[in-house]
């Protein structure tokens, strides 16, 4: 009961906090100028929130992170405004968003969609909000749990689950994510200072920057192919009809939203990859559960966009925790978000519960009244961001391109970062024509670089002992679950099905 | 003294009214300061404090240029024309421990560069993981001694000043421990602070509030002597260790051959404005001690920098390219 009533007071302090007129209008700015930024189709939420981050910088510290959260929410929720309408991910956790949305939108149900994906981020981002507030101290141990050695299991674990889930061919698959992994090497090696694969050029030598391969692979390639074949190109922009739910999809999306929002609040606390992580996971689980869906799954099914837009909205959510109870940002939106706070005086970490808890709650509070304008501000200006991409082609393409490089140059004011993307663009057309899906590329990417750093560090710390990965309990755990999915996989019966399941994309 | 040749006297004459003229005007357009890492950290910080505070008449323009250990932002700046319109937030790192470091180095750290003055500097603080059964650097040493390599210490990279404060006090010290490098101090700290690793020598400012939370327990910090913001805690150098003194810190420099009276007109404007009480207050809350030296002294102190870790990181055997 003692905790129940701190709990309480504590939200009540945040609540009052945030309920001012001047934060309540910054949140809404923030959320509005995110939707606006993150509906442009390959600007997620890290390029949104560095291009916006310098308007913050005028702001009393609390306004300015209340704007940064609403500036996140609405980019999230812009992400998969654009997943759904038009196939292009906002974001990497809107790819999977797109797999189901699309189709849906293709069958004239965009506005079942995009109200699923509010209403499963809404009750994702309240359930989010209160985990947060009522865990998050005792949720930080969880972290350490893990070691280095259990980090490399679970990211064993994350790569064979992309092949799995990954659709069409599974040689392509498992090709592009060990392109990713060897695009992943490029950079300085931590362990011994050592420059790989940057060919004297200085920019190289940090690694090539993801944003950069996001953007080339998702989005330069997928507008440029798009002008090429023109007629193939759908942007369901006049079928949004239909935002009310029908009981039927809400009986059905309702469980995928609960399930997708347990599985996000705990994979959002793990540094890492945690939305995008859980996205995945949650789709693969939606996937899994109950026989014969109706319409299959990367066929327009609504628990395909329910599940996994509420798991990332859970994993956003959570992802909070390590960093403000920490001070350590488990993904490159939280880094960005420390970024801010450093700007403001506030060095992120355990003290700004205790030592400045207006702004601790006061942020927490904020994000769920940002969760809330998402649904109640947003979801009926849904036919304003519709407009946006009504823009003709020929206005829209070029300006889509322009702010891609804007927001490529604004993280590291650098042109080099610019010219990388482009050649991502082109290789990502490359693959396209190849028929080669750009998504396990990216995961292999982002996790290989960590896969190696947990692998050489836990070799360090075990003095070169390898069983040490076999003898801590959740890493075996985790190594075995992986087994488990190869052999799945690999029986013949199922390797068939699998084959069906992916043959119409 | 011989007479001068009336023409040289005339050259002379309007060479010196045009370098008096640009005096006058220095600065009559933006000035541009490079930070070599990126924006949020300290040396982004005391830059933009400067861009802030400036009353030079000119906008100072932030420009942060990160990558390859600050050696990228650092370059631009060397390769700038001395003019005092190109000027650099200079890191322990860019200007001292990264020419021992890298083995090509894209710049002259000492000859492509004009110094302005020292700003500012920070020690490390040694914290060790609380289930770690010493409490005093004399108690850290024995134990290293009885359990040789038993010990990992952790890093946000090769050469960062946390790396090769852990590498002088293993030469220091004769002891033996491993270096764990990380992509960043706060990808180290779950690890401290489950205990994978037991020791780190953590930036003063992120370290200070685990400490003070009881998470983490402080051994001794780096600095000649104890900084204002940990006066409680003992330098390394105090527990028998004398001389033992490991740094961050953050300069500003020009390109080499930017004229005297426009290092002067810089160096005066750093002094005013880090000595603002404002200011003041804001680089105690960052961990930041003020050193507001001048021009001479910040040459001599990079000169005996470079020597000194020179020689740790090469004992090291680390190495950057």
């Amino acid at each position: 009961m003692d905790a129940f009533n701190t709990l309480m007071a504590n939200l009540s302090l945040g609540f009052a906090t945030a309920f001012t007129l001047q934060n309540l209008v910054y949140c809404f700015v923030g959320c509005l100028l995110g939707t606006l930024i993150g509906v442009l189709p390959g600007i997620g939420p890290i390029a949104t929130i560095a291009m916006l981050l310098p308007a913050t910088y005028a702001l009393p510290p609390i306004a300015a992170l209340i704007m940064l959260a609403g500036i996140y929410y609405g980019a999230q929720y812009g992400g998969s405004t654009t997943a759904i309408l038009v196939n292009l991910p906002g974001e990497s956790s809107s790819v999977v968003t797109m797999l189901d949305g699309y189709q849906m939108a293709r069958k004239g149900r965009a506005g079942a969609a995009l109200s699923v994906a509010a209403l499963g981020s809404f009750i994702a981002g309240c359930f989010g909000t209160l985990i947060l507030a009522a865990f998050a101290a005792p949720l930080a141990e969880l972290a350490f749990k893990f070691g280095p050695a259990e980090y490399f299991s679970l990211m064993v674990l994350g790569l064979i689950g992309a092949v799995v889930l990954a659709s069409g061919s599974l040689i392509k698959a498992i090709g592009m994510i060990i392109l990713g992994l060897l695009l992943g090497l490029v950079g300085t090696d931590v362990n011994t200072g050592t420059a790989r694969f940057s060919f004297g050029i200085p920019e190289l030598s940090d690694g090539i920057g993801f944003i950069s391969v996001a953007m080339g692979v998702f989005g330069f390639a997928e507008i440029i192919t798009n002008v090429d074949m023109k007629d193939k190109r759908e942007t369901f922009t006049n079928k949004v009809e239909g935002l009310i739910l029908s009981w039927k999809d809400f009986k059905e999306a309702a469980p995928a939203i609960l399930r997708g929002t347990g599985i996000g609040s705990l994979l959002g606390i793990l540094p890492g990859g945690g939305a995008l992580l859980a996205a995945f996971a949650s789709y693969t689980i939606e996937k899994k559960l109950g026989k014969n869906p109706q319409p299959p799954f990367g066929q327009g099914n609504i628990r395909g966009v329910a599940g996994p837009e509420s798991a990332n909205n859970a994993g956003a959510q959570t992802s909070f925790i390590p960093l403000l109870t920490l001070g350590i940002p488990p993904n490159a939106v939280m880094a960005l978000m420390v970024g801010a706070m450093t700007i403001h005086n506030i060095q992120p970490g355990p003290q700004v519960m205790t030592s400045n808890p207006a702004l601790f709650w006061g942020m927490i509070a904020s994000m769920w009244i940002g969760n809330l304008m998402l649904v109640i501000l947003n979801l009926p200006l849904i036919g304003m961001w519709v407009q946006l991409l009504k823009v003709p082609y020929r206005i829209l393409y070029p300006a889509i391109l322009m702010f891609c490089c804007i927001g490529v140059f604004s993280v590291n004011n650098n042109s080099f970062d610019v010219l990388i993307t482009v050649l991502f663009g082109v290789l990502g057309i490359v693959f396209l024509k190849l028929g080669c899906e750009a998504a396990p590329l990216l995961l292999g990417f982002i996790l290989g670089p960590m896969m190696e750093e947990n692998l050489r560090r836990a070799m360090l710390l075990s003095r070169g002992d390898p069983t040490v990965f076999l003898t801590r309990p959740l890493s075996l755990v985790m190594l075995l679950m992986a087994l488990a999915m190869i052999v799945i996989i690999s029986l013949p019966a199922i390797s068939k099905k699998r084959e069906e399941t992916f043959v119409e994309e | 003294m011989k007479p001068m040749k009336p023409w040289k006297a005339l050259v002379g004459a309007i060479l010196g009214a045009v370098s008096l003229c640009a005096q006058a005007q220095y600065p009559n357009k933006p000035i541009r300061m490079v930070v070599t890492f990126p924006t949020g950290g300290a040396p982004d910080i005391l830059a933009r404090i400067f861009s802030e505070k400036t009353t030079l008449g000119q906008a100072v323009v932030v420009d942060n240029k990160p990558g390859a250990g600050g050696n990228i932002g650092a370059e631009i700046v060397a390769k700038a024309p001395g003019d005092g319109y190109t000027i650099v937030m200079a890191t322990v790192g860019t200007h001292s421990i990264n020419g021992a470091l890298y083995s090509k180095m894209p710049y002259d750290m000492v000859k492509d560069f004009t110094p302005i003055g020292l700003i500012a500097s920070t020690p490390n603080l040694l914290v060790v993981n609380n289930n770690l059964p010493v409490k005093t650097v004399p108690e850290l040493i024995t134990y290293m001694k009885a359990n040789p390599n038993k010990l990992s210490f952790g890093s946000p990279g090769i050469g960062s000043s946390i790396h090769v404060s852990g590498e002088l006090f293993k030469s220091t010290t004769g002891t033996q421990m491993t270096h764990v490098p990380y992509k960043g101090r706060q990808f180290a700290l779950p690890d401290l602070l489950g205990g994978s690793i037991q020791l780190m020598f953590d930036n003063m400012p992120s370290a200070l509030p685990l400490v003070k939370e009881g998470k983490l327990r402080a051994l001794g910090q780096t600095g000649a002597k104890r900084s204002p913001s940990a006066p409680d805690v003992p330098t390394i150098a105090e527990q028998g260790l004398p001389g033992f003194e490991a740094t961050a810190w953050f300069a500003l420099f020009a390109p080499a051959g930017t004229p005297k009276e426009v290092v002067a007109r810089l160096q005066g404007e750093m002094q005013r404005i880090y000595k603002l009480p404002d200011v003041q207050d804001r680089l105690k809350t960052l961990g930041l001690d003020p050193v507001l030296g001048t021009a001479e002294e910040l040459a001599k102190y990079q000169a005996a920098e470079i020597a000194k870790w020179a020689k740790v990181v090469k004992d090291s055997g680390a190495r950057a390219d």
